[in-house]
């Protein structure tokens, strides 16, 4: 009897997990095909699948283009310091909110979280001059400063409530036995919180990575510019080039792709199971 | 010196030496929390309140930045916003699409998220599935609004696929048609967005201790009581904090309604964030703009304020 | 545990790993600017100074063409140029940023529908002058974009927009005879809707976000028939005849079932990709998009012809034409040389190179353009243009791409039912138009 049950339910779930799959991932598949397909075939009715002409063009344009490849080289560059800074620096800022009770707390929380608040088109020229005049224009830095300040107050509100789920006993355990507070928050705190900050890692590297329109103004130069730059640049005023966008596109999020696959054995129960017992 | 002396001396100075410790203890207490968030404060102060201030300067003057020397007009702007009637229709729409979004992301990602963390299947599978679900979270908003743009065409593959599986042979105008239009682009919101929700509710999943759902298994729950009664409650800090962003988020989606309909037909997607772009780099009415965005500002300081009052309440 | 331990160890060294190679790479990307910017601001008479050109043709033109001409000017003067390229749909927000910021480049790409505003705004500057001043000869200029009686944009290389017609579709519809008036036309259409369900006679590409569907697929028909939609540089959309004809003709057009779906959410590049495939019949298009249509279609049968005309019309038409141009920063501190840069681009040999790489017609009027080796088709395109005058009334106007956009949107409405007829529609848009013109 229980075997019956729990057969029957194990077929619902794969049955659910297929239909969202096909939800999920049928876009990013015709991506792909389409990426392989020349120009003009791609609007063709009936739609093909695999194209008669099958071809590797869009890719090897990609890659024989210096100028397309410093595109990939810099979004990885800026995306990796951007998410190493925003876990320390949000890691810092979310022990603050989730251990302590002080004057003023209530509103720079109230303020990290409503400055995002700010359509960032709107603050553009402003923003824009302001890096001018730190004479940051057109370098790593002003993309690497601007996605921090994206990506922090989603990194501290999400960690802050990861820590929130912490108990203090584990704080405390450690400042018993002699340890500071330091200790106590990257010895036991980030380790137990762990699946908590790779997701936020990996959305702070795909905010950074995926990020267009400051990557656009405060760039000048094609080797000082993104991905997504890349991609918006191959659409002219009078063609674009679907295949080769879709390519990049494919290409554009290996990366990202790869890095959630190294990373989502984290996401594997059992991190905290034995931690929390005093 | 008397040895009494000393003594009284030093025990003053010890006295006043402990004093003085206790409050270097105490302020180090105490500037303990500002230190850890000190280097945030820098950043964000710098870089992010100054040009926020700028805007809102814009806001209460007339014509910026077109006009040189641009004269105070206190809430002329805001006023002319109100009146707007594109404005109001913006934020019915924006509410439409926001309010659609967020649920909808809210109900995926969870629904996903329990189905990736079930016990039926081995990790394998398991891992199989997550990566596939997590796909469109990899690609860049220009990208998907061109993706299903492509996709959402009247010959494009969506209506293709319709026919074929006989539930409707039109041609459909999804992003062209003033009844559809909105749907569609709520549509690849959801769709380019649950992953967020996903990844964050099955971090927020690893953390539930298992202990708790054995001792529930003991008491006789069923696997509904237990979602209610143990998952809802342990996840309440994350899901607050995932709606809250993906509401301040997805009233700035810009690029992704942009480039699909621009904020057409007519005005059937045009949402704040396209009203704001517009003003500012259309109409070149940059302190129309920056009053719009004041207003989006103060509508998300609200809900900011109510968050983090609750979550004072938690503590 | 051992294996978490590795794990962990193995993650630090890959992100320390990755910070160093990327400080370096920083290290590197920044030291670049600093070289570029010390040359740019030009500490003496002796460095090489070096001009940035913003624009965003890179993608139209073949590879590296830009950059061999750009080489050009180098060895005739030794001024350097550096080639900053911008996807166009985001150039004009990079322009009015640039210019808001103060980091515009020194030539700039332009569209004629942006240059009014950037010339009101002060960010781009006089050429009037500086043309004075250079002693430049400026009647070879086929056109000059002006504001107060000043230049401020000068056309580099012209697009034509004749309709571009597939022979295929016709053939199979029956339609023998190419349509010289709107009669005619709605006829040709009518037979090529019955012939083939999945097959439109024509398509106007009416997205909101690049409205530039009114100024080249509708406003082209009023203009091929000597129509106008301003009076002495006002709006005249209200009591002009031509252009209530104009507005019952695409009414019709619409409802009649003869246009492509999804009109509404269309754009130009969408609509060449219908084309392409073999699913619209009439398309009044860029001539640019010759090469890219004869490569993604070889086997199409497809041709030019002039747009139809009002009936009983008989006069010379207006074709509609689009173009390249080419503007200085404001804030700039070569002028001279950018003016001397742009002088170079419209010198007669320059102009005609470009114009064949681009499949337009040279900005300058004694520039031959050798077309010979071009496609036949194009000689055809070039033939039809001569016959008629250019004319694009958005250019020079108060906030063009936002005239244009809200006449979409009034037109959307009265194709929808919404508006009750073609004098109220006019009307309110004329209400609009007056706004901007104030």
């Amino acid at each position: 009897m229980i075997g019956k049950k729990k057969w029957y339910i194990k077929l619902l779930i794969i049955i659910a997990l297929c239909l969202g799959a096909i939800y999920a991932a049928f876009p990013i598949l015709w991506m792909l095909l389409s990426s392989f397909k020349p120009n003009a075939e791609i609007f063709a009715w009936p739609p093909t699948w695999i194209s008669e002409n099958f071809s590797l063009k869009a890719y090897t344009a990609i890659f024989k283009n210096p100028e397309q490849v410093r595109f990939f080289i810099n979004s990885y560059c800026i995306a990796v310091i951007v998410v190493v800074l925003t876990l320390v620096i949000g890691i810092l800022a979310s022990y603050s909110f989730s251990r302590f009770n002080f004057p003023g707390k209530s509103f720079i929380n109230t303020l990290i979280v409503s400055v995002q608040a700010v359509p960032p088109i709107t603050l553009l020229i402003p923003y824009l001059s302001l890096i001018v005049t730190l004479k940051l224009y057109n370098t790593y830095w002003a993309l690497i400063l601007t996605y921090l300040l994206f990506t922090l107050p989603y990194a501290i509100l999400m960690t802050t409530g990861y820590f929130n789920t912490l108990p203090k006993d584990l704080d405390e355990a450690v400042m018993i036995d002699g340890g500071s507070r330091w200790r106590a928050l990257w010895r036991v705190l980030v380790p137990t919180a762990t699946p908590g900050l790779v997701s936020v890692g990996m959305y702070t590297f795909m905010q950074a990575w995926n990020e267009y329109l400051f990557a656009l103004a405060l760039t000048k130069t094609n080797d000082m510019r993104t991905v997504p730059v890349g991609i918006n640049l191959l659409m002219g005023q009078h063609a674009y080039e679907w295949n080769q966008m879709m390519a990049m596109s494919v290409l554009g999020s290996l990366p990202v792709l790869i890095l959630f696959l190294f990373f989502q054995r984290y996401f594997i129960a059992g991190m905290t199971a034995g931690a929390v017992k005093n | 010196m008397s040895a009494a002396r000393t003594s009284i001396y030093g025990k003053e100075r010890m006295k006043v030496m402990k004093t003085r410790s206790r409050r270097m203890d105490v302020l180090k207490k105490k500037s303990t929390p500002y230190l850890y968030l000190f280097p945030t404060i820098v950043l964000m102060l710098l870089l992010l309140v100054v040009p926020i201030i700028m805007v809102i300067g814009y806001s209460f003057f007339d014509n910026v930045i077109v006009n040189k020397e641009p004269a105070f007009v206190g809430l002329k702007n805001y006023i002319s916003i109100v009146n707007d009637a594109t404005f109001w229709v913006a934020v019915k729409n924006t509410l439409i699409f926001v309010g659609g979004s967020v649920v909808a992301h809210l109900i995926l990602g969870m629904a996903f998220s329990m189905l990736l963390n079930t016990r039926y299947l081995g990790n394998k599978t398991k891992g199989i599935f997550r990566v596939l679900y997590v796909l469109p979270w990899m690609f860049t908003g220009s990208v998907i609004a061109i993706l299903w743009k492509m996709m959402l065409n009247p010959n494009g593959i969506m209506n293709f696929l319709l026919e074929v599986l006989h539930i409707s042979s039109n041609h459909i105008e999804w992003l062209g048609s003033r009844q559809t239009a909105l749907f569609a682009v709520t549509f690849i919101n959801i769709w380019s967005g649950y992953p967020f929700y996903m990844i964050s509710i099955l971090a927020g999943l690893q953390g539930i201790s298992t202990d708790l759902y054995e001792a529930s298994a003991l008491d006789g729950a069923n696997s509904v009581q237990q979602f209610i009664r143990i998952t809802i409650p342990q996840l309440k800090p994350i899901l607050i904090s995932l709606i809250m962003l993906d509401f301040v988020w997805t009233i700035q989606q810009f690029a992704l309604i942009w480039m699909t309909t621009g904020g057409g037909p007519i005005n059937a997607t045009e949402t704040l964030s396209t009203y704001i772009y517009k003003q500012g780099f259309s109409k070149y009415q940059y302190s129309m703009a920056s009053a719009s965005a004041c207003i989006v500002l103060v509508v998300c300081t609200i809900i900011a304020i109510f968050y983090v009052r609750h979550q004072k309440a938690r503590d | 545990m051992k294996w978490k331990t590795v794990l962990k160890k193995g993650i630090s060294v890959l992100v320390a790993g990755s910070m160093v190679l990327a400080l370096a790479a920083c290290g590197g990307g920044s030291s670049s600017d600093d070289d570029s910017s010390d040359s740019g601001t030009g500490s003496g008479g002796e460095e090489s100074i070096t001009l940035e050109f913003q624009q965003w043709w890179g993608v139209e033109l073949p590879d590296g063409f830009l950059a061999e001409i750009c080489q050009g000017f180098t060895d005739e003067t030794g001024i350097k140029i550096e080639l900053l390229s911008n996807p166009y749909a985001d150039t004009k927000t990079q322009v009015a940023a640039g210019a808001a910021a103060g980091t515009m480049a020194d030539v700039v790409g332009l569209d004629g529908a942006w240059v009014y505003d950037f010339a009101k705004q002060g960010s781009i500057a006089n050429l009037t002058e500086l043309m004075t001043a250079d002693g430049y000869d400026d009647s070879q200029l086929s056109d000059q974009i002006q504001y107060e009686g000043n230049t401020y944009m000068i056309p580099v290389v012209n697009f034509a927009y004749p309709m571009y017609v597939n022979m295929d579709i016709l053939e199979a519809a029956g339609v023998e005879e190419l349509p010289t008036t709107w009669s005619e036309f709605i006829d040709a259409a009518k037979k090529v809707a019955d012939s083939d369900e999945n097959v439109a006679a024509w398509a106007i590409p009416l997205s909101t976000e690049s409205p530039s569907g009114i100024q080249n697929n509708f406003m082209s028909w009023l203009w091929a028939s000597g129509g106008s939609m301003l009076k002495d540089g006002q709006p005249n959309l209200t009591d002009n005849g031509d252009l209530e004809a104009t507005v019952d003709f695409v009414k019709e057009l619409f409802d009649e079932g003869l246009v492509a779906s999804g009109a509404y959410a269309m754009k130009e590049a969408d609509m060449v990709e219908e084309f392409t495939n073999g699913r619209v019949a009439f398309m009044t298009d860029s001539l640019a998009h010759l090469l890219t249509i004869k490569e993604g279609a070889p086997d199409m049968d497809f041709q030019f012809m002039s747009l139809p005309v009002k009936d009983g019309y008989a006069g010379q038409s207006g074709m509609d034409v689009a173009n390249w141009g080419i503007g200085i920063a404001e804030n700039c501190e070569h002028k001279e040389e950018a003016m001397k840069f742009v002088e170079y681009l419209m010198s007669p040999e320059v102009n005609a190179k470009l114009a064949i790489a681009a499949n337009a017609f040279p900005g300058n009027s004694n520039a031959d353009p050798d077309y010979a080796d071009a496609d036949p088709l194009f000689l055809d395109a070039y033939a039809i243009y001569q016959e008629c005058y250019a004319v694009n009334e958005f250019t020079g106007l108060p906030t063009s791409e936002e005239l244009m956009r809200s006449f979409d949107e009034q037109l959307q409405l009265y194709l929808d039912g919404d508006t009750a007829s073609t004098k109220e529609m006019l009307s309110a848009t004329q209400t609009i138009w007056e706004e901007a013109f104030k």
